[in-house]
């Protein structure tokens, strides 16, 4: 890794980082509030029929528990779409956008090679999310003890569901940047990259509200990170595996692709 | 040793290699035929020299400067760079030279400063020619807080010269350098070439401005169509180029037509216009006995030989 690079990165996306953590932080404060003051009323109201069960399982989320309703913060789209900014966003542009814009070949013509230049783009897009999932769930433990059910919490389960929602996220990061070094221009790149995250969103929710389309859920990547079950103890670490697998996968076609690619002058 | 030394170097865009021309075929795919961006390239760059690449646009300038740096893979033959292959050895070259792209493209939301911080580090070599580069191309301490954004397109271009030379590389690949320097500056820019050559420094300068590459180079390539047609001399081009000439006289006019080297001749009322070429001693000799009111001998432009160049490869 090129530790001038790592530098210039962490600066040029801080003010970004500074945001997103500060929107996850209040968006994981939220839903164990709500727990705290609407969820035996949600319970009420699900036992009465009015609702479908389903909505109770979305995600392995809910509203029910502590558990849940962090789990719920997880995988609700706006938390989805928030640490999507690094995951998808940064890492899609990190060589597309450069390349676009014209000043990849002013680093590249540097002594760093294509493969260190990825890789610090790769580690610092790590670096981005785990910051980012840090604060969402410091957001749920401020919500928790804020509303006074802090109790419920077991706390030696948040690193578990820190290391598997960065390791999820972290996976969208490698195919997102295998796009970007694939792609001259940033279009491409970050349509395939979202598209593969919205698709897989899709069989997720739908497998979970929908007990014909469960089938779909393992081709999902948001299916490997359980978070209701890490927090109730139940890590399964064959999640983490899946999404390392995944990752390295992503990683050994950059790490192929990249450096055998011809760097024309941008158009 | 060669700064520069490239043998067959080939690049075809579009070439797919392989088993896969034959199976877009097989399924009756059409693919674009490959344009030949460069054709067999041989040239060698002394060591202490500044070269002169010189071709239009489009004519394979910067697919031979990007081959250089690595950034593009050759489809045939190959490259060395101070002693070093670019292939194998693409990063240790790196680390030896400096480039300035053609219009390059600046990181805009950094100030000027932290522009050159950023680069002079990633090149892993200490600024120490950047005081002296910024002085000399009136780049102020002031300037350079400012961001780059807000930078006009001759000021970029000075912060992409001082990117180029800072960590004082023994390579400087430089493309189209003086694009948007105004006439001062260019001055300077040459001022700074002139000190680089004088420490020994190897300048490989692509152009399309004639006059800049007539300068400051001491020999020039031209390419063509991705072709070399042309690699000599400046001096040695210049000097076998024609010089148009104009003579008034009074009383019997000069015969110039049997005077060797001589073409063009045409005699009007007083005076005579005719070419020369070579040597204009034969010329100077012809006209001693003459009495000459007024003399004009346009200096040998490149240009000229350059369309000459042109002329003479797109007629074979």
């Amino acid at each position: 890794m090129n530790s001038a690079l790592l530098r210039h990165t962490w600066r040029s996306q801080r003010a970004k980082l500074a945001i997103v953590s500060l929107g996850l932080a209040i968006w994981g404060f939220l839903p164990p509030v709500i727990y705290a003051r609407f969820g035996s009323q949600f319970a009420i109201l699900l036992k009465s029929g009015i609702m479908p069960a389903q909505f109770a399982r979305f995600g392995g989320g809910d509203v029910f528990s502590l558990s849940g309703s962090i789990a719920l913060s997880f995988i609700h789209p706006i938390a989805i779409i928030l640490t999507s900014v690094f995951a998808v966003g940064f890492s899609a542009s990190a060589v597309a956008g450069e390349r676009q814009r014209g000043t990849l070949e002013v680093a590249l013509s540097r002594p760093i090679s294509r493969q260190v230049f990825y890789l610090s783009l790769l580690a610092a897009s790590f670096g981005f999310i785990a910051v980012s999932i840090a604060a969402l769930v410091s957001g749920g433990v401020a919500g928790a003890t804020f509303a006074g059910v802090v109790g419920e919490l077991a706390y030696r389960n948040l690193p578990m569901l820190w290391l598997n929602s960065v390791l999820l996220f972290g996976a969208f990061a490698a195919i997102a940047l295998a796009a970007s070094v694939s792609f001259d221009r940033l279009t491409p790149a970050l349509g395939v990259a979202l598209a593969i995250v919205i698709i897989m969103y899709v069989l997720d929710v739908l497998g979970s509200l929908w007990p014909a389309a469960e089938v779909l859920q393992p081709y999902s990547l948001f299916h490997y990170l359980k978070a209701k079950a890490i927090l109730t103890g139940v890590a399964a670490p064959v999640d983490l595996v899946v999404l390392l697998s995944v990752t390295l996968i992503a990683m050994g076609w950059a790490l192929v692709v990249f450096p055998r690619r011809d760097l024309a002058a941008p158009s | 040793m060669h700064a520069i030394e490239t043998v067959g170097l080939t690049k075809h865009y579009g070439h797919r290699p392989g088993l896969v021309a034959p199976l877009l075929g097989r399924l009756r795919v059409s693919a674009s035929p490959p344009i030949h961006a460069l054709e067999s390239l041989d040239i060698a760059v002394r060591e202490g020299e500044i070269f002169g690449f010189l071709g239009p646009n489009g004519a394979g300038k910067s697919t031979a400067i990007r081959l250089l740096l690595g950034l593009l893979h050759p489809t045939a033959g190959r490259a060395r760079v101070l002693g070093l292959d670019t292939r194998r050895d693409s990063v240790a070259i790196r680390r030896r030279l400096g480039y300035l792209p053609s219009g390059i493209a600046l990181y805009d939301t950094l100030t000027g400063e932290e522009l050159l911080d950023y680069l002079g580090k990633l090149s892993g070599r200490p600024a120490a020619r950047r005081a002296e580069l910024c002085e000399r191309l009136e780049l102020a301490a002031r300037t350079l807080k400012r961001l780059v954004r807000d930078y006009s397109r001759g000021m970029r271009q000075k912060v992409g010269i001082v990117q180029a030379l800072q960590h004082d590389p023994e390579l400087a690949i430089l493309d189209e350098p003086t694009e948007g320097l105004d006439p001062l500056m260019q001055r300077a820019f040459y001022g700074i070439l002139d000190t680089l050559k004088a420490e020994g420094r190897t300048i490989f300068f692509s152009s399309h401005v004639l006059s800049e590459v007539e300068r400051v180079c001491d020999r020039v390539a031209i390419v063509r169509e991705g072709r070399l047609v042309a690699l000599e001399e400046t001096a040695g081009l210049l000097a076998r180029r024609r010089r148009n000439i104009l003579v008034r006289f009074t009383g019997p006019a000069p015969r110039l037509e049997t005077v060797p080297g001589m073409t063009n001749v045409e005699y009007g009322d007083g005076y005579v216009t005719a070419r020369v070429e070579g040597s204009v001693r034969p010329f100077l000799a012809a006209i001693a006995d003459v009495a000459v009111v007024d003399l004009t001998i346009e200096p040998a432009r490149l240009e000229e030989a350059f369309l000459e160049f042109y002329d003479r490869s797109g007629s074979r």
